[in-house]
């Protein structure tokens, strides 16, 4: 009890110095961030949101509040998705003409923002489809200073239809592209029954199936963590075991579901804490 | 002031109660509908604070919807990314519940004021922002109120980057009604008036708004409640007040109203009292009742005092035409009767009788006046049972009757008359101490065929009872034109000479009639005889007096004799200093005038040089009927010069009785007894010289008349007479002579 309080007290204290950032990104689109100082010397932690959420998403904060507390610099950016300034969850309705790839490079743009803040090493945490987005940069603008990642209740950009269907869905995605067809469609994604995106904004996203997803984190010369609630309904049904399959390190943090809330939030900031010790 | 009467009074107060009620009524109504017009005008002004609320609450609405839109992420992703822009106009912005229902059009604009993409159709936004935003602008497009409202969108609220603009484009009255749930402003006929093209700001625009008020039903129905409950009630006291009205009608102004009329009939002298019929039904107000109970009692007494005083005046009106002593119809009932008969009607087989008593004057001086009463009575007696049920017969006065016999011929009028005579033959007159009957005369005259009219057939009744006077006539004489003529002609003459000798004394020719002073048979003084000159015929005095008593004109006959010997001395036709006997009738020595009259002569003569001497000679002295004042006058008319004759003595009218009781200075023996001197027995003579002693002795002297004879006037000479008249001396007014010649 006592260390909930303190947890708590400290919480307030260390979000009362969360320092708002906004960056420029290339496009002049301006992205905000929330920065929170940490111990000099420990490794910075980039937190990115899941998919449509901003970084004021309860888990993330819970995450970098904790983070925060324990000494870390946190950097909890929200992506712009094509809005400048955004500061509310995108809608599943909305117009949704950005692509997995804008994200990676913001998160690009956030690293370099960090590196100018002069960060020693940075370690990557993503939380649900935010995996993801980490992985992609990583993949595409690998920096030497980001030296772990650390995935969160990890899951694909999932359709709700079969493998099959999920395939040809991509072939007509990749087809539209392929003509610069730039008409919007709705199509049931991820937590979204109707989500409303160009062809190119939705196949950037389908791409990553978790087939990609596991052969990528298994080829990033950084160490790859994937931490996972037992009660995940969010994922698919052997995810995770796919993820050990696949000689990836993964915590499951048992009984916890998606969004790592209630008492397994101390459990994921528990574990994450073990991964940084570990840097 | 005049008074009211109870029912003017009670129309007053009712309608006055009525107008009263009316104005009442009125002054409420107005003041019900004052208030309903304050309310009114209350309730405008509350419309227009709601308006103006729902203003307030609407912009505020509009800034809160814009800046949440201006503040969506999504609004700013389109600003910066507009290539989606039309699908989020016109589809987006709605799913996403960003827009309130009210906002008809949005539209983006890029930091110069261009509109991101133009709207086609309406309602639409402009291409162009019409100003400076944050604006707000009102606009009347196609009849519908709108607002088109501008905001500024940022980057971030505290970046200051602008990012562009927001358009709105609101339903007002939609705005409006969401803002506010109306209970007094009605908004379906909202009219923004505006100058010319001007254009306002929505927060500035009440004062140019018209609208109406809502009706507010409760107070329509609460005005209607009170309006219906005062029409109501005042027609209900209205129609109490005619019920009051009914009610103060029949129970205290029909009843009142009654009671005057009855009060004033009572008033009125020729109303029948009293009649009473109104107030036999009882009244229902206890006190009109106590009212009409005591009337009632009072009409009953007074309908009985009335009907006696009704009986009374009959018995009074019958008495007062019924004689004392007879019991039959008197003069009064004959004069109205025959009043109304008519005077001038003409008559058919109406008869006409006049019944006269002979010699009653006889009678009574004989056997006294109770005799002569109980004669009266028995010829009434007699003459009603002779005559039919319903024939009335009248006392005309003294012992003279008539009776008027309607529906009778002559000869059933000669019938009746006879038989009057044959019951009066039958009665028996002896019980009264009379020796001999007593007899009437009786005068008819009847109008047969329309020809005569009452006055005429007076006239003609009392010519035939003229002619039944007359001696050697038969006891009934029925008017004939055959005796009438002469009859008429001479007895018309008389009562006209009379009757104008009354009026005119110097139709009076008077002669003088030595009366000689024995025994040296010297003129000592004259008798006045009267006669009348008329129409150049000399009417002697047997036809005069008839005339005179039996119209009662003794006194006024006498008095016009006084006033013809006033006028002989006046022109000395009687020589001064001659002595004048002057004859007065039993009425007239009673009579004020004829004594004043003497009295005065008397007077006159007695201050005259010379002169003369007056004698009044009093006739008839068995009808004086005032003794006492008889006795009185006479002695004036000593008292003042004038000596007192007792004329006819010894006859019917004069006896020894009165000799006791009147104070006389001469006894003027009656003609009849002298004639005993000469025809009578030697018992009849004796008592005629005893009594002729007997009043000289009592110191009277003594007056013979008729003397025709030389041997006549021995005779009374030798009786102890001291004065005669009579034909022996010459016949009257054959000479005047002085004094001292015979």
């Amino acid at each position: 009890m006592v260390r909930w309080i303190f947890l708590a007290l400290a919480a307030v204290a260390v979000s009362a110095f969360a320092e708002p950032v906004e960056l420029q990104m290339p496009n002049k689109v301006v992205a905000k961030a929330e920065y929170r100082a940490g111990e000099a010397g420990k490794p910075t932690v980039l937190l990115m949101h899941g998919f449509l959420q901003t970084h004021e998403f309860p888990t993330i904060q819970r995450l970098a509040d904790g983070l925060a507390s324990a000494g870390y610099s946190v950097l909890a950016p929200t992506l712009t998705l094509g809005v400048t300034h955004r500061k509310q969850s995108l809608a599943c309705e909305a117009i949704h003409t950005h692509t997995i790839g804008d994200g990676a490079k913001e998160i690009a743009q956030w690293v370099n923002w960090l590196k100018a803040r002069n960060a020693s090493s940075i370690v990557l945490v993503g939380h649900s489809f935010g995996s993801v987005e980490t992985l992609v940069y990583m993949s595409a603008q690998r920096d030497p200073l980001v030296r772990k990642l650390i995935g969160v209740s990890a899951v694909e950009g999932r359709l709700k239809v079969d493998g099959a269907q999920r395939e040809k869905v991509i072939e007509e995605l990749r087809a539209l592209v392929k003509k610069g067809d730039k008409k919007l469609f709705t199509q049931a994604f991820s937590f979204c029954p109707k989500y409303l995106a160009t062809p190119q904004s939705m196949l950037s996203h389908l791409e990553w199936t978790p087939e990609r997803i596991l052969k990528t984190a298994s080829h990033l010369p950084i160490p790859v963590v994937f931490i996972m609630g037992s009660k995940d309904d969010r994922i698919g049904v052997n995810w995770i075991d796919q993820l050990r399959k696949s000689r990836l390190k993964v915590r499951v943090i048992e009984g916890a579901n998606h969004f790592m809330d209630g008492d397994f939030e101390f459990d994921l900031l528990d574990n994450v804490l073990l991964e940084l010790k570990s840097l | 002031m005049n008074s009211l009467s109870i029912g003017r009074l009670s129309l007053i107060f009712v309608l006055t109660a009525g107008l009263l009620v009316i104005g009442l009524g009125g002054y409420f109504w107005h003041e019900i509908s004052r208030a309903t017009e304050s309310l009114g005008v209350s309730e405008h002004e509350s419309a227009r604070q709601e308006v103006a609320q729902a203003l307030q609450t609407t912009v505020q609405h509009m800034r809160e919807s814009g800046q949440a839109l201006a503040n969506w992420d999504e609004t700013r992703q389109q600003l910066v990314f507009p290539e989606y822009y039309a699908l989020w106009r016109d589809n987006r912005v709605r799913d996403a519940n960003m827009m309130p229902r009210s906002v008809l059009a949005v539209a983006l604009y890029d930091k110069s004021g261009s509109i991101l993409a133009k709207q086609e159709g309406a309602p639409a936004l402009p291409d162009r922002l019409p100003g400076k935003a944050p604006l707000s602008i009102y606009l009347s497009v196609a009849g519908q109120h709108q607002v088109d409202y501008y905001i500024p969108v940022h980057a971030d609220a505290g970046a200051g980057i602008l990012l562009g603009y927001l358009g709105l484009k609101f339903d007002l009255l939609n705005e409006l009604k969401r803002a506010h749930s109306f209970r007094y402003a009605d908004l379906s006929g909202l009219v923004v008036r505006l100058p010319g093209n001007s254009r306002i700001d929505i927060e500035n625009s009440l004062a140019h708004m018209r609208f109406g008020v809502l009706k507010n039903t409760n107070q329509v129905a609460f005005q209607r409640l009170f309006q219906d409950a005062l029409l109501r009630l005042t027609l209900a006291v209205l129609v109490s007040l005619l019920f009051a009205a009914w009610l103060l009608r029949n129970f205290l102004v029909r009843p009142l109203h009654n009671f005057s009329n009855e009060i004033n009939a009572m008033r009125t002298v020729s109303a029948n009292l009293p009649h009473g019929l109104i107030f036999k039904t009882p009244l229902h107000i206890t006190e009109l009742e106590s009212v009409r109970q005591a009337f009632s009692d009072y009409q009953e007494r007074l309908a009985a005092l009335h009907e006696s005083l009704a009986q009374n005046s009959r018995d009074f009106f019958d008495q007062a035409r019924r004689d004392a002593l007879t019991g039959v119809y008197n003069r009064r009932a004959y004069d109205e009767d025959w009043h109304s008969l008519g005077e001038d009607r003409r008559l058919t087989n109406v008869a006409l009788l006049l019944f006269d008593c002979d010699h009653f004057k006889a009678i009574n001086d004989t056997y006294g006046h109770s005799v002569g009463d109980a004669v009266i009575r028995a010829i009434a007696t007699s003459l009603q049972a002779a005559l039919r049920g319903g024939d009335k017969l009248y006392r005309l006065g003294g012992d003279e009757f008539s009776t008027v016999l309607v529906d009778a011929d002559p000869l059933h009028a000669e019938a009746i008359a006879e038989r009057c005579l044959d019951h009066l033959t039958a009665h028996d007159f002896r019980q009264y101490g009379m020796s001999e009957p007593a007899t009437i005369s009786i005068g008819v005259a009847y109008s047969q065929a329309g020809e005569l009219s009452l006055s005429e057939l007076q006239k003609r009744a009392d010519l035939a009872m003229y002619a039944a006077k007359r001696p050697d006539s038969p006891k009934m004489v029925i008017y004939s034109e055959g005796m009438g003529e002469l009859t008429a002609l001479v007895a018309n003459q008389s009562i006209n000479a009379v009757f104008q000798a009354i009026r005119d004394p110097g139709l009076l020719e008077m002669t003088y009639q030595a009366v000689m002073h024995l025994p040296l048979v010297q003129k000592e003084y004259v008798e006045a005889l009267t006669r009348i000159r008329f129409n150049g015929e000399l009417i002697r005095p047997d036809a005069i007096f008839p005339i005179v008593q039996a119209r009662k004109l003794d006194s006024e006959f006498d008095l016009a004799v006084i006033r013809a010997i006033a006028r002989d001395m006046a022109n000395g036709f009687l020589p001064p200093g001659q002595g004048v006997s002057i004859n007065l009738s039993a009425p007239s020595i009673v009579n004020a005038k004829v004594v004043d009259a003497m009295l005065e002569l008397v007077r006159v003569q007695s201050v005259h040089p010379g002169g003369r001497k007056i004698v009044v000679e009093i006739t008839e002295t068995a009808l004086i009927t005032q003794m006492e004042l008889a006795s009185a006058n006479i002695g004036q008319l000593r008292a003042a010069g004038a000596l007192v004759a007792l004329d006819d003595f010894g006859s019917g009218y004069s006896s020894l009785r009165y000799l006791a009781t009147m104070p006389v200075d001469l006894v003027k023996f009656d003609i009849s007894m002298l004639r005993l001197l000469e025809n009578g027995d030697p018992r009849q003579k004796l008592i005629l010289e005893e009594i002729a002693q007997m009043v000289l002795t009592a110191g009277y002297e003594l007056v013979a008349e008729g003397i025709e004879t030389r041997a006549q006037l021995d005779k009374i000479i030798g009786m102890g007479f001291t004065h005669a008249q009579g034909f022996y001396f010459g016949k009257p007014g054959e000479e005047i002579e002085p004094l001292g010649h015979s």
